[in-house]
């Protein structure tokens, strides 16, 4: 059962709880200037919708930098345990990844479709 | 049609900026066409790019320590062997190379910025100066898939 949820920024144009997961889609680039709103907005998702397996399709995020890694880690870790997925990758933002071997403490999978199986 | 072939040797690249996160997305497409024009690769010049846009957000962050309005000078060159690139900031003039080196924890935010320079740079060098700091960095057209930077160029 799929239950929307509402978000305040582009930056997350939807989002919704997927059975025990919450479920959001990232869309734009991501640097120093608009990380703190992608922070800002998936903790705010986290807190309305507690969960402890989130899935962020990243198809439309061309670009990332650091500083949209460490909104990632910080969400990780509010999770106290629970995981992460990261659909749909593109090839900017899996290289960035690989270099800062986060594909050790994220589960990266093709497909959102994949993450909820 | 690539622009290497229709011009490979570029003017130099010189900008102007300000340490407001604002200009990073401008400042980072700007030396990812100068690095087209040199020749580079689509993955070379993502990662250029990005080593750029994480060595400016060090200097807002650090040399700036936040503030919006301060200046910053970017200039790049091509050379027949490399693109080289300088980052002039009139900060704290810390050198990010200096501080203790300390093992990379995925789970601890921080330090993914300076993996990136020094794994997607040949050369990186931070010279301090009276009133700030130079940063200079290669890029290599001959890049092996794995190599890590020489601390001075």
């Amino acid at each position: 059962m799929s239950e929307p949820l509402k978000t305040a920024s582009k930056l997350v144009p939807a989002a919704r709880k997927e059975g025990d997961a919450l479920v959001a889609s990232i869309s734009g680039e991501i640097d120093l200037n608009n990380s703190p709103e992608l922070r800002t907005t998936l903790l705010g998702l986290l807190a309305r919708s507690p969960s402890k397996k989130i899935v962020l399709n990243l198809a439309q995020v061309p670009y990332m930098d650091s500083s949209a890694v460490a909104v990632l880690v910080e969400l990780l870790r509010k999770l106290n345990g629970g995981k992460i997925f990261l659909t749909d990758l593109q090839k900017r933002v899996q290289g960035l990844l690989e270099v800062a071997k986060l594909s050790t403490i994220f589960k990266i999978v093709p497909t959102e479709k994949e993450a909820l199986a | 049609m690539t622009p290497s072939r229709t011009n490979p040797k570029p003017p130099p690249l010189r900008l102007k900026t300000l340490s407001d996160p604002a200009t990073l997305a401008q400042t980072r497409r700007a030396i990812e066409m100068f690095a087209a024009q040199c020749g580079f690769d689509e993955t070379a010049r993502g990662e250029i790019g990005l080593v750029i846009n994480e060595a400016l957000a060090n200097v807002i962050r650090h040399a700036y320590q936040g503030a919006t309005d301060q200046p910053i000078e970017l200039s790049a060159q091509n050379t027949d062997e490399d693109i080289c690139i300088t980052i002039r900031d009139w900060g704290v003039g810390i050198n990010p190379l200096e501080l203790p080196p300390k093992k990379h924890d995925p789970l601890k935010p921080g330090g993914v910025g300076l993996i990136c320079i020094r794994q997607m740079m040949d050369e990186v060098e931070y010279r301090k100066q009276p009133d700030g700091m130079l940063l200079t960095m290669r890029r290599s057209r001959l890049r092996p898939k794995v190599q890590g930077a020489k601390e001075a160029c």
